[in-house]
């Protein structure tokens, strides 16, 4: 990058009347020598930042002697990354050149070193500004599936949630402004993500392990949800939106809110959601009795929600401390999770959950020799989540959780920059009611993280280590005597179907079980300049994970799976009786993983591209297998007198088990800015996610490829998405092979000033073929397919 | 010089965590107290939610040494080996088929392998126990256990007793649940003459052979019966009711159905039946055919009216096959026959009495089945499974073929010393599905486990 760098002296530019310390006048502009206005322009590792002017013109004072590193990035161009060395009392002058970049560059908020899609060796992506507007839905999964890399679990417009590389649940970990989500959702299809899109600032994946920043859980990959809850400071800004989504009804309001004094920075944000439940092209069960009428809906997805966040922040000098504290409530219908017959008045279930999260969080700038920053986050929150049926609740699911991480920066030490993160969290989770699957559990985890990195000449070298210490303690495990059963034989038996009210004893089992963990990660990578515009990055990692309190302690019907689960503690006595279930024998072990990425990018010019390849090898991955038996969910529906089906209160048991799994894939994204207004995008991705011995995961995302065609200009801007999901016919043994779909997407949306206000006028259509579309990767497909054909109309504006 | 030391502190840390190695995961799980609640239950019970789905299990007797084994037949496992007391031992399986007999009639004894497979009627369902087998330490002593036979939850013992030490034949009747139970006092009847006999089991009466004074006995060799006597159990003693009219010189062979006894006698075979509590006697002559030869062994199966007969020479090798009609006093030789050079080494009814199986020493197996053609049975050959790729003239001296039917399926089970391995063939499309490698040679082999009929054999 030094070479499309270029400095000059301008010597026709005012020198600034005091120059008492080191200071750097600058200019920016692009390739054709026009100025770049609004571009940012950042000292690495500390808060000083400024942005150009209307001329491209921009001023640092008070820097420090020797090595400052600038940072400039600007929409639609590729960042900037200069290092400039000032002598005491210095004052430079420098113009820069940015080259265009068709894919759009965002830096990486939440880790301590530099990241962002063209320039770190590990691959991230990042959706902000009007492209996350654009893509927003009511679900985090919903709004991530158009990354290249992340599909989403579409659980019935309702609660999916992302798959990143074919890996979701405990791997992937869901986090608010760096801090853990805290909610249930890891552990459900069903459970929706207590995060919201329509206030978010920008939404970051990190694709691959990430467990050094994050902590275990994210050995398949993180999502960070960022907003201004707890501001740096005090610009007066904000956004609002309204917006209705024909298929479902749905109505939207959403708004944020920065603004403050001098030293106090206040903010607000807040959205309000209903819709109805949505329609779909065609009979929503695949398996359906003949009906009449050609309005076909997905039964019980409605969903109402609504949150609001208030923060305030103390601005210093060297940095600000603030709180805020949000207020979650969503309801929404379960899809096939009804139950009861059709004629009858089905009982619908659906889920109330609401979450309180206060967050705390600080940054402190030194101007010491070694320290440079300490960055704290903390936070707590309780969560609750109802399952209620028939009007009364029948699971209570609940967490607790309290959360520090403190960071470290130092200054550069022999130009290593990097630092220490230091990371305690604690939750208390529990799940009380018939959906008790999983026992009431503590766990705790104490971690301490390394991460540097340093420029070799044209070489960024990047690596990083984290030891952590995790216990997980649940003092009642309950393993009750499952009256499991084979469903191969003809149901020759006598009939004594409900002959029997004699009582009966049920035994219980009760265990304390207390688990220690010391997963250790590390990862290197480096990101190689090899030739002007273009680099290849690679990035070696080896993480380990605890598993989860689900993964191991579950004992119970889940009906949001339709599936009894069963935790890796327990296992079938094979040996003394094929259907009784003991304490399983084997030693429960870390998952390891093994993961290579290799990244090679175009970053610069009219063409574009980022294209990776990733092979991650899973050494003791948990997951769940089928037993071959049935038991009984343990639902009991009063004046249920149906007797058709004899089976139909029962669930398959599903246990959980380790083995070795390789998934490997890649992700492949090019833009084309053809014009200065019209720009294409094409991108595929595609997994392949099978154990060592060849069988294939369940619910691996399909191979997947699509184009953007769009157009922008000053006022207007149309965009145009084709997406093709192929046939998914890499399937485990418990799973029917899914027929792949296109979905075309559009919208146009234009841009009036009205006083210093921008508004966006924007139509949004989805599915516009109404086309039939089942996802492979829901757990709910032949009861949910996507939406139909959808017109949203909406207002969005900002200051 | 401040800042290469600072940096030797980061690569320290970091050298500390990579030489921290792989992560390290430890599990403490402490029992607490079972709760135990009595709930009220009205959930749907199915039957078989406590029943197992098992094939069985196989106990192998040793020709090379004094072992038993017991074989898992869904996976084709050795389960377990046992070393016997005795050296000359015969195998059978219990009348509930848990328990493998083990005796051994030059010592007097007779033991009990548990095979580990085996259900209990909780009256509200039936329960199914699935353990690994373990030799049992109930025995049976008396002496010269010879013919052991069951029905229904019966295993009748008949001791023969010994002229030469003075000691008198006796008869003593199990069930399954009186050997797991160890029982001290077993139901007997005790003779008062020694007498290579047999005794039929029927609720709490038991048809036995009755040894008359030489003088009045009309064998030929006296040491065999010529009557049947009907005995009743009273506090563990079967006392003498009556004896039946028709006598039968040279009594050997029993077998019986849900209607009838049948025993086999010089001149024919006598039928006993029982109608309102009066048993009724009567004989069903010998046919020409049978050619001076005698039925002394006889086989039956409950869903069966036709029993099959065995006519042989004493220790000869040729044998003729007849049906026995006990309901239409029919006897009527079978179609097929055993072929010159291959005598029968083993016989029996399959699981639902459909087929009738000859093993014979050429490793043949013989699958007969019954027909109806006017209203009668006939027997007709279906199917004949070679068993066997090996050269029979290198069959080890004393050893040969062993069958075993299993009572849950139609699954039939051959041992051949000579491989040494048991085959699985399945009768419903008569084919070999399956072998069990074994590293001994099998003198005879048992199924044990869960029978899903009450049969009978013998």
């Amino acid at each position: 990058m030094n070479k499309t760098l270029r400095i000059s002296a301008l010597i026709g530019l005012l020198l600034p009347t005091s120059a008492m310390a080191q200071s750097i006048n600058g200019e920016v502009k692009n390739s054709d020598g026009k100025a770049v206005a609004g571009a940012t322009v950042r000292v690495e590792g500390t808060d000083t930042k400024t942005i150009t002017n209307k001329n491209g013109h921009f001023v640092f004072h008070d820097l420090i002697p020797g090595k400052n590193e600038l940072h400039i990035s600007a929409s639609g161009f590729a960042h900037l990354h200069q290092n400039i060395i000032l002598s005491k009392d210095e004052v430079k002058t420098l113009t820069m050149v940015l080259t265009r970049s068709p894919i759009e560059v965002i830096d990486i908020v939440a880790t301590p070193i530099h990241m962002s899609i063209m320039e770190s060796a590990s691959p991230v992506s990042v959706l902000a500004g009007d492209v996350l507007r654009r893509q927003q839905a009511s679900t985090l999964g919903d709004s991530l599936e158009k990354l290249p890399g992340v599909q989403s679990n579409f659980h019935g417009n309702v609660a999916s949630t992302p798959i990143i590389r074919g890996l979701s649940g405990p791997r992937v970990l869901i986090t608010q402004n760096g801090l853990d989500v805290s909610d249930v959702s890891r552990v459900g299809p069903d459970h929706s993500v207590a995060s919201e899109v329509s206030t978010a600032q920008q939404i970051e994946v990190l694709r691959g392990p990430a467990t050094l920043f994050y902590g275990s859980g994210a050995v398949g990959g993180v999502i960070n949800v960022v907003d201004g809850r707890v501001p740096i400071d005090s610009n007066t800004r904000g956004e609002w939106l309204l917006e209705n989504n024909s298929v479902d009804d749905r109505k939207l309001a959403s708004f944020n809110l920065t603004t403050g004094t001098e030293s106090f920075g206040f903010y607000a944000d807040g959205y309000w959601r209903e819709s109805n439940d949505y329609e779909v092209p065609v009979e929503a069960e695949v398996e359906h009795e003949e009906g009449d009428g050609d309005k076909f809906v997905v039964e019980n997805s409605a969903e109402k929600s609504q949150g609001l966040t208030l923060g305030t922040s103390y601005l210093f000098d060297n940095g600000y401390m603030g709180i805020s504290v949000e207020q979650f409530n969503r309801e929404y219908g379960i899809p096939g999770h009804a139950h009861g017959d059709e004629d009858e008045q089905s009982e619908s279930v659906f889920a109330d959950l609401e979450q309180t999260r206060v967050q705390l969080l600080g940054e402190f700038n030194f101007e010491g020799e070694w320290l440079k920053k300490v960055q704290l986050r903390s936070g707590f929150t309780d969560y609750k989540h109802a399952e209620i049926e028939d009007g009364e609740i029948g699971t209570l699911f609940e967490n607790k959780t309290q959360e520090i991480k403190l960071d470290v920066i130092h200054n550069f030490l022999s130009d290593w920059n990097g630092g220490i993160s230091f990371h305690f969290k604690s939750s208390e989770v529990s799940a009380q009611g018939e959906e008790a699957f999983t026992p009431p559990s503590e766990a705790e985890t104490i971690a301490l993280a390394l991460i540097e990195e340093k420029y070799f000449g044209e070489v960024l070298l990047q690596f990083g280590a984290r030891i952590e210490y995790v216990t997980l303690k649940a003092d009642n495990v309950l393993l009750p005597i499952l009256d499991a059963h084979a469903h191969e034989e003809e149901e020759e038996h006598d009939d004594h179907t409900g002959e029997h009210q004699d009582d009966e004893v049920s035994i219980t089992r009760t265990f304390a079980v207390e688990h220690e963990f010391t997963p250790v990660s590390f990862s290197a990578g480096l990101v190689w300049d090899f030739t002007p515009s273009y680099n290849i990055g690679l990035s070696i990692s080896r993480s380990e994970r605890a598993p989860s309190a689900s993964e191991l302690l579950s004992f119970g019907p889940h009906i949001g799976t339709g599936t009894y689960e069963i935790g890796a503690l327990f296992a079938l006595d094979e040996e003394y009786d094929e259907r009784l279930i003991g304490l399983s024998k084997e030693v429960i072990d870390l998952e390891t993983a093994n993961n290579v990425d290799l990244t090679l990018r175009k970053t610069q010019g009219d063409v574009a591209f980022v294209l990776n390849a990733f092979y991650n090898q899973v050494d003791n991955y948990y997951y769940q297998n089928f037993s071959g038996l049935y038991a009984e969910s343990g639902h009991e529906h009063e004046g249920d007198e149906h007797e058709e089906d004899e089976h139909s209160s029962e669930l398959p048991v599903y246990s959980f088990q380790t083995d070795d799994v390789i998934l490997y894939g890649f992700e492949a994204q090019v833009a084309w800015q053809i014009t200065n207004t019209f720009k294409t995008t094409v991108f595929s991705d595609y997994v392949n996610a099978r154990l060592k011995d060849g069988d294939y995961l369940s619910r691996t995302p399909p191979l997947r490829f699509g184009s953007q065609f769009s157009y922008e200009n000053e006022q207007l801007s149309a965009h145009v998405n084709i997406t093709r999901y192929q046939d998914q016919n890499h399937i485990s043994d418990y799973e029917s092979a899914t027929e792949g779909y296109t979905l075309i997407d559009a919208n146009v949306s234009y841009d009036i000033q009205v006083l210093n206000h921008d508004i966006d006028l924007y139509l949004k259509a989805s599915n516009l073929t109404d086309t039939e579309a089942r996802v492979h990767t829901s757990f709910i497909k032949d009861i949910a397919p996507r939406p139909g054909r959808s017109i949203a109309i909406g207002v969005r504006g900002y200051f | 010089m401040n800042k290469s030391f600072q940096f030797n502190l980061i690569t320290a840390a970091i050298a500390g965590l990579l030489l921290s190695g792989c992560g390290d995961a430890e599990t403490v799980i402490v029992e607490k107290e079972t709760i135990a609640v009595e709930v009220e239950d009205d959930h749907n019970h199915d039957d078989d939610s406590f029943t197992i789905e098992s094939m069985g299990r196989l106990a192998v007797l040793s020709a090379e040494t004094n072992e038993a084994a017991i074989f898992d037949l869904d996976e084709g496992d050795l389960l377990d080996t046992f070393s016997l007391t005795h050296d000359d031992n015969t195998l059978t399986a219990s009348a509930g088929f848990r328990f493998a007999v083990v005796a051994s009639r030059s010592q007097d004894y007779v033991g009990f392998v548990d095979g580990g497979l085996w259900r209990e009627n909780h009256d509200i369902h039936l329960h199914d126990y699935q353990q690994m087998p373990v030799i049992n330490s109930f025995e049976l002593s008396g002496s010269r256990p010879t013919h052991i036979v069951k029905h229904d939850d019966q295993m009748v013992l008949f001791f023969d007793g010994d002229a030469d030490s003075g000691v008198s034949a006796s008869v003593q009747v199990v069930k399954d649940t009186d050997i797991s139970n160890e029982i001290s006092e077993v139901p007997s009847l005790e003779y008062n003459i020694n007498m290579h006999g047999v005794a039929k089991p029927q609720g709490e009466h038991l048809l036995a052979t009755v040894r008359r004074d030489d003088t009045d006995n009309t064998s030929v060799a006296k040491i065999l019966p010529d009557q049947v006597g009907v005995y009743h159990l009273h506090d563990n003693e079967y006392i003498q009711e009556e004896i039946l009219d028709v006598t039968c010189p040279d009594l050997h062979g029993a077998a019986q159905n849900t209607e009838y006894v049948l025993f086999g006698c010089s001149d024919g075979v006598l039928v006993a039946s029982q109608h309102n509590g009066e048993y009724s006697s009567e004989k069903i002559a010998n046919i020409d055919e049978l050619d001076s030869l005698r039925i002394g062994t006889l086989y039956s199966h409950e869903e069966s009216d036709s029993f099959i007969g065995i006519a042989s020479a004493h220790g000869g090798n040729t044998a003729i096959l007849v049906s026995v009609n006990p309901e239409a006093s029919e006897m009527e030789k079978l179609e097929w026959q055993p072929e010159n050079n291959a005598s029968p080494v083993s016989y029996g009814f399959s699981y639902e009495g459909e087929h009738f199986l000859i093993l014979d020493s050429k490793g043949k197996l013989n699958i007969l089945s019954s027909h109806e053609h006017d209203g009668e049975m006939h027997w007709e050959l279906e199917e004949s499974i070679d068993i066997s790729q090996e050269d029979i003239s290198t069959m080890p001296e004393g050893m040969r073929f062993s069958m075993a039917m299993a009572q849950n399926g139609h699954y039939v089970y051959v041992s051949d010393p000579i491989a040494n391995h048991i085959l699985q063939i399945n009768l419903e499309n008569m084919s070999i599905e399956d072998d069990i490698e074994m590293n001994f040679a099998a003198k005879s082999i048992v199924w044990l486990g869960i029978a899903e009929e009450g049969h009978d054999h013998d």
